[in-house]
């Protein structure tokens, strides 16, 4: 269950990214954040997975307030729970579509073996075992989606977020975006999309949607 | 007044801890007054962000004040050869009437701010940081300890005159003066060593009764008995001479400064120790403080108990 309580959210002396904002979401629920850019959806994003705190306001996950734990404790608990999707993927070109997927496994400090066994089978999941040895650089937008994906769910997350995952997508890669949602949700995970991509708004298996603007409830 | 390398040093590191410091005093005094955990107002959020930053702050002045004191302790020794008359660092200490309370101010503080480090680590162990007022009131007073010892110090540098000839540590740690010293000084070496032995078996067995309040007890009562029998007895034995009583020159290259080596142990054990008794940690942590705690403690013991058998081995006679 996440929770947010008469959240708002100011940045600096008065850009107000969130006025006054109550959401309650079920577990195994899918919830489509809608609204322009500048709306205020990643905000939502960023107070649920603990990134960052409100300005007034509570946000309460599984009834742990969130928002008033102090920052390392923030990190445990987003690394324990929360798989996050980035607009632009976020990995490290550097490395090695496994490497990239293995990156939130290392504070663990598990076993080498079990580390390589946890990537072969989300790879595997989100079909892109077969490419786990190349460098994320020499990838195309949708593999290095599946791959961020993959990362996301590395820890068996309670909680998937999205922010705009099919922005740099075209039609075809959205829609196999979404058939992962679906799969995502028959195995009750909490996912929240925090997106404007129309494709999202009439999909038969989500729960919910939120329309914001100008960091409001509409 | 004159200036050193070692004493421009300490005087800007003192200049930034003064303003570090009172930075974190002041968001100090709004969190130990206004912090509320459950509130979601914006100003409580403040707060918390606030006293991320002024833990921070003092922990890194803290963990800079600590090793500083060995610093310190060297700058006296070494103005021991500016200051005609001084052999060691006793002689600076007692060169101007603010050394001996300034000494004994900085062990203080020195317990304070280790104390304060304990119990920031514990705090930020918890969710809910059980300590945090706590911490932030200690930190009131440590502040005033602080901003008293910087003072203190100022006034014991100013006040140094080269061309006054001060005592040497002979003058100082002797037995015939008359001085409280001398008279601990002059207590028969079977009666310290008594209750040197006698606290340290003490110790032990509180140790493996595992009774944490009285093992802190005891520590404290073993940093006092185990500085006078330094002092007492066992100096006399690394200078192996009778009436050479002073806690200073073992810290000295004739003596491999031994002395920083007995003070940093002496210091590590008896802090453990102390700490146990006030903090409420977990068993393994408990466990490891005591551990931590005996293993210091017996190795000073071992280590002060070696320079007398090593002399009788050698001499045939004690001093």
């Amino acid at each position: 269950m996440i929770k947010l309580e008469n959240v708002s959210k100011i940045y600096g002396k008065n850009i107000k990214a969130l006025q006054d904002i109550s959401l309650k979401f079920a577990e195994g629920e899918l919830i489509i954040l809608k609204g322009v850019s500048g709306s205020g959806k990643s905000t939502i994003l960023s107070l649920i997975a603990g990134l960052s705190k409100p300005t007034f306001g509570e946000v309460i996950v599984d009834g742990k307030k969130i928002s008033k734990l102090p920052d390392h404790f923030a990190a445990s608990y987003r690394r324990d729970n929360i798989g996050i999707v980035f607009q632009k993927y976020n990995l490290i070109p550097e490395l090695s579509v496994q490497e990239n997927v293995l990156l939130p496994l290392f504070p663990l400090n598990l076993p080498r073996e079990d580390m390589r066994q946890k990537a072969k089978k989300v790879l595997e999941m989100f079909s892109i075992e077969h490419k786990s040895s190349l460098m994320v650089r020499n990838l195309s937008g949708g593999e290095q989606q599946r791959v961020a994906i993959s990362r996301a769910n590395i820890n068996d997350p309670k909680i998937i977020l999205a922010d705009e995952p099919t922005a740099n997508l075209d039609e075809k890669l959205s829609r196999e975006f979404i058939e992962i949602l679906r799969e995502l949700k028959s195995k009750n995970r909490t996912i929240v999309v925090a997106t404007h991509d129309p494709l999202f708004f009439e999909l038969d298996f989500v729960d919910k949607i939120v329309n914001i603007e100008h960091g409001k409830l509409l | 007044m004159f200036l050193t390398p070692e004493i421009i040093t300490l005087s800007i590191l003192n200049l930034l801890f003064v303003v570090f410091a009172t930075i974190a005093f002041i968001n100090s005094l709004k969190i130990v007054l206004k912090y509320d955990a459950n509130a979601t107002s914006s100003y409580q959020y403040a707060l918390e962000k606030k006293s991320y930053l002024s833990a921070t702050i003092i922990k890194f002045i803290f963990y800079v004040k600590i090793p500083l004191f060995i610093f310190f302790v060297y700058t006296l020794d070494d103005l021991s050869n500016i200051l005609p008359g001084a052999m060691c660092a006793a002689g600076v200490v007692s060169a101007t009437s603010y050394g001996t309370p300034l000494l004994f101010l900085k062990i203080l503080n020195l317990y304070v701010f280790a104390f304060w480090i304990v119990l920031n680590d514990e705090d930020m162990k918890y969710e809910d940081q059980p300590y945090l007022k706590q911490k932030f009131l200690l930190f009131c007073v440590a502040y005033f300890l602080l901003i008293a010892e910087i003072i203190v110090e100022s006034f014991m540098f100013n006040g140094m005159d080269i061309n006054s000839v001060v005592d040497c540590c002979g003058a100082i740690f002797s037995t015939t003066s008359a001085t409280y010293l001398a008279e601990i000084l002059s207590l028969s070496p079977k009666i310290l060593l008594s209750i040197f032995y006698g606290v340290f078996i003490l110790l032990v067995l509180f140790y493996f009764l595992k009774n944490r309040y009285i093992y802190a007890v005891l520590n404290i009562v073993f940093v006092l008995i185990a500085l006078i029998t330094l002092i007492a007895f066992f100096g006399t034995y690394i200078y192996e001479q009778p009436t050479h009583h002073c806690p200073f020159c073992l810290l000295q290259r004739d003596y491999n400064y031994i002395g920083y080596f007995l003070y940093i142990i002496l210091f590590v054990g008896t802090f453990f120790g102390f700490v146990i008794g006030i903090i409420d940690f977990q068993a393994k942590e408990l466990r490891k403080r005591f551990n931590i705690s005996l293993l210091y403690n017996t190795i000073y013991v071992a280590l002060v108990t070696y320079y007398p058998i090593a002399y009788y081995l050698k001499n045939g006679v004690w001093l």
